[in-house]
Formats: C-alpha cells, sequence, structure tokens
C-alpha cells in the first residue's frame, strides 16, 4: 500500500463514510480499535492507528502495534502456569494483569488419569476462549470440535522471548515475510538452523530446539535476531545483512 | 528561554512501559508513562469501570499537596476521554515526571504551595494524552489544552497565550482549558479576578488554539491560519506527532 492512501486514525474521529464497506448480504464486522455508537449510529475509532477497510469481507479495523496485551477470542497466546487450582491451571498472559484459566482436561487426549502435569513456570501454547470484560480470560489448548491439539499444548524446552504485539501478528499473519516484512526466521532456516517457533498475540515469541549446549546457543540468536528486527524497525534487506553478521557469530 | 516556544513530542521513549511520550512546551518538559489495562489493588478495584490512577512528580523533590491537586485535576479529566466501562476491575496507570520548568524549582518553590500550579496543567494533560494514545488505551476521544491569561498593561486588559513566566505573575487572572477532539470543554480551571467578559475572551483564545479543524484543512487554509493569531494549533501538533508514530510502526504495511 502506497504511504499517501494511508488513512491514520486517532480516537473520536469521524470516518469518512465513503470508506466504510458495506456488505450486501451479512453485517459489518468492527475489528480492534472501533466502536459503535448507538447515540449517533456512527463507527467511532478507540486507539491511533492506520484503519483498515476490507470490502471483500466486510470487515474493518485499526492497525496499531503498542500497548498491553487485551485478550480477544480464538486469539492464539504463549502463557506461563502459576499454580494449579481445583480442576485448573492458572495462566499468566502478560504482566500484571489477572491470571487466565485453562482447565486441566482440555489439552489434546487428555482424561482424568493421563494429563499433562505441569508445574509452576511451565509454559504452554493456547487459544483463547473467552474473553469478556467482566470475568477472567479462558484458554484451551485442544480444538473443540476435532479433539486435536492442532499445534497447541505444553511447550518444552527453548526460551520464550518478549516483542511488541505488531511484531507478533506481524509473526501471525499466513506469510510473513510477503505481508508482514519479517524474513527473519526464513533467512535463518535456509542458513541450515534447525529450530521451532510459537508465536503468541500476547507479545510473546518461542523458540524451542533440541537440549544441547550449540542449540542453546543458535535459540538464543534466533531470539535476539527477532527483537533486532523488533526494536529497531529492520525492513528485509537489513534483515538480511543481520542474519549474515548472527551466522557469522555463530560459526566462530 | 523564551516562553513561546513551539511544542514539541516524542512518543514511546521509555522501552519497557507500555506507552510513554516525551513533550515540551513553553519552557515546560514533561515524561509521562502509562501503563494498563493491568489488575488494580483490590482497594483501588471497581466493579464497573477502570480506575485511573495519576501520578505527578515535580522536577525537584518530592511530591506534596500542590501535585496531589494536580492529580486529582487531571484524573477527573482522564477519566473522562479513556473508555473506562470497558475495563471494570482493572487499572489504567500514569506517571507524569516533571523534567524542565521555566522558573528554578530548587527556589523558593515551597512558598506558594497552597496556591495551584496553572502553566504546568496544560504540559502535564497534553503528555499525558500522548502517551495514553501511544499505549493504545482506547479513548472516547482526544484532547487539547492551552494556557491563557489576562495581563494589565497600560490601563487595557489584553488575552495573552502562554505568557513568560513574570507576566504570569502580574497577570490579572490566569486561566487553563482543555478541550476534546468533539469541540467539548473538558477543564476549565481560573485563578484571579475576571469580569465574565474576559472569561469568554480567554475561551474564545483557547478554542481557536484548542480545536482548530486540524489535519481536514487544505493548504490555502492553513496558511490562513498560520498568518492570523500566533498560529498555534494544538490539534495539528497532536495528529501529526501520533501520525509520525504510527507510521513508523506500520513501515511494514
Amino acid at each position: 500500500m502506497a504511504a499517501t492512501d494511508r488513512i491514520i486514525v486517532l480516537p473520536g474521529d469521524t470516518i469518512d463514510p465513503a470508506v466504510i464497506p458495506t456488505p450486501r448480504r451479512n453485517a459489518i464486522r468492527l475489528g480492534p480499535g472501533l466502536r459503535h455508537v448507538q447515540a449517533t449510529n456512527s463507527i467511532v475509532p478507540t486507539v491511533a492507528g492506520q484503519l483498515i477497510t476490507d470490502h471483500g469481507k466486510g470487515s474493518m479495523w485499526v492497525e496499531s502495534s503498542t500497548g498491553h496485551y487485551i485478550p480477544a477470542i480464538s486469539d492464539l497466546v504463549i502463557g506461563q502456569i502459576t499454580r494449579s487450582q481445583g480442576d485448573y491451571y492458572l495462566v499468566n498472559l502478560s504482566p500484571y494483569t489477572p491470571n487466565a484459566t485453562l482447565p486441566h482436561l482440555s489439552f489434546e487426549a487428555a482424561t482424568k488419569k493421563t494429563r499433562p502435569q505441569l508445574n509452576p513456570g511451565a509454559l504452554v501454547y493456547a487459544r483463547v476462549t473467552l474473553a469478556n470484560r467482566h470475568m477472567d480470560p479462558e484458554l484451551e489448548c485442544v480444538s473443540q470440535t476435532t479433539g486435536k491439539g492442532d499445534g497447541l499444548g505444553p511447550l518444552t524446552g527453548g526460551m520464550v522471548f518478549d516483542v511488541s504485539l505488531g511484531m507478533a501478528r506481524r509473526l501471525l499473519l499466513s506469510k510473513p515475510r510477503e505481508y508482514g516484512g519479517v524474513a527473519v526466521l526464513e533467512l535463518l532456516a535456509d542458513e541450515g538452523l534447525a529450530f521451532e517457533t510459537a508465536v503468541g498475540r500476547n507479545g510473546k515469541v518461542w523458540v524451542g530446539s533440541d537440549k544441547s549446549e550449540a542449540n542453546t546457543r543458535m535459540v538464543i540468536a534466533v531470539g535476539r535476531a527477532l527483537r533486532e528486527t523488533d526494536e529497531r524497525g529492520l525492513d528485509v534487506e537489513a534483515q538480511k545483512k543481520l542474519v549474515r553478521r548472527i551466522m557469522k557469530e555463530l560459526s566462530r | 528561554m523564551t516562553a513561546t516556544t513551539a511544542p514539541e513530542a516524542k512518543l514511546q521513549v521509555l522501552p519497557r512501559a507500555d506507552g510513554s511520550a516525551k513533550f515540551s512546551s513553553a519552557g515546560y518538559t514533561v515524561i509521562g508513562s502509562v501503563n494498563g489495562p493491568i489488575e488494580a489493588q483490590r482497594r483501588d478495584e471497581h466493579a464497573y469501570e477502570a480506575h485511573v490512577d495519576v501520578i505527578v512528580r515535580p522536577a525537584a523533590g518530592v511530591g506534596g499537596t500542590r501535585e496531589r491537586h494536580l492529580e486529582s485535576i487531571l484524573q477527573s479529566s482522564l477519566a473522562q476521554l479513556i473508555l473506562v466501562k470497558n475495563f471494570p476491575r482493572h487499572l489504567i496507570q500514569i506517571v507524569l515526571q516533571v523534567e524542565e520548568t521555566p522558573e528554578n524549582d530548587y527556589a523558593n518553590a515551597k512558598l506558594v504551595q497552597a496556591s495551584l500550579n496553572f502553566p504546568i496543567l496544560p504540559a502535564l494533560l497534553q503528555t499525558a494524552v500522548l502517551a495514553l494514545l501511544s499505549a493504545s488505551v482506547p479513548m472516547r476521544a482526544t484532547a487539547t489544552a492551552s494556557f491563557v491569561a489576562v495581563l494589565s498593561q497600560d490601563g487595557t486588559n489584553k488575552v495573552v497565550v502562554d505568557p513568560p513566566p513574570r507576566d504570569i505573575e502580574t497577570a490579572r487572572s490566569v486561566h487553563v482549558l482543555a478541550f476534546t477532539s468533539h469541540d467539548e470543554l473538558l477543564l476549565a480551571e481560573s485563578e484571579g479576578d475576571f469580569t465574565v467578559k474576559e472569561w469568554d475572551d480567554v475561551y474564545d483564545t483557547a478554542k481557536r488554539i484548542c480545536c482548530q479543524s486540524g489535519g481536514a484543512k487544505t493548504g490555502i487554509e492553513m496558511e490562513l491560519d498560520d498568518a492570523g493569531d500566533n498560529g498555534l494549533d494544538m490539534r495539528r501538533f497532536l495528529r501529526s506527532a501520533v501520525e509520525t508514530k504510527v507510521e513508523a510502526d506500520l513501515h511494514w504495511k
């Protein structure tokens, strides 16, 4: 998208009715950063960011990349187990927020006898199933319809790195390189590094690998590369340079 | 330092806070940080809305009664802007650290402890709004603030925007007004002797600074605005500061 046709909105701005999509069949879908004011029957932004409209799907939202994580339904998140209470694990999603709950039995193929035993500090990759302003969020590590884990569940080994919410969102796009401008993971994998990643919408990236000294070095290098890409706002060319530098340092 | 320096702002200056901003105007520099929505302490918890906590820290020494008073004014204004009902039982913490003031804060600061520190109020409010925008805290609208004094010169009264500290001491009355981006009056604090007519003049001046139509203007209108008054347009300033930040954040888009 060219810089000229960007619409940057501030809270309380009036949105030009011409840009609001008018889907023929379904109702319009509002994403994060927008609210519908019933009194004036208008759509008003609540955060500062770029207004994105999708006329095909009849949806619109405000793209912003900073702030504290606010849970939303069907977000994929990385949480840390605080403790177990009754039939639930209490999971921390972001600092200084109330714990989310994760039922003991919402893991793949879990029964009362064969459920994963997670200790405080363990990491889980989970989906948000309940996000309501009056209640603490609820999580699951299994798909309700298929009963499969689909990659969700406890994360063993590896390390978690904090990134901005915008970076997490870019990494979660279907093609991070084309749509999000993040090529650093692909480039590192092309150099022959073997690692896994899991990205949480709450601004956390888990990088995992088999346990050995060389792999620990690699995991830290991958995590630092991601953070550097995020903090310094590197474009794809700069990311290539960064990867070359990291490979040189790792081979030492 | 001249009192009529153009306002400057930078967003996301602190790496650990959810949102932060540095704002300087009329000789004042304030750094603000915002964290939230986070878990509120039991005693601050409200069942239906978020608790907005404002902390003002002076440039020198620890905060006293004056700071508590500023905090209470800012708290009630900002709670109007933030969509507090969206985050029941949560806390939105705003810390405002004064970095620089036109007067020397180390000398005789405590003598005027009882009175409200008017000229700093717009800078504090503006910093808080910028930091809230930087933290993507859902808000109803943005706000802009201005400081206006009525000076008596050669027997006539003159409405002056952001006067130097010496003029503030001799001013007949001083006023702080803030407006939301919907042109509603958000905050009005006044001190001194003034007539209704004077207050109306002050209101009009402040409204002109705070509520120009901002980014929606075409080139020729902008030039006309700059020619009149002193060209100060807080709303356009706020928008351009935020736009710069958003564009830098979304460089990949």
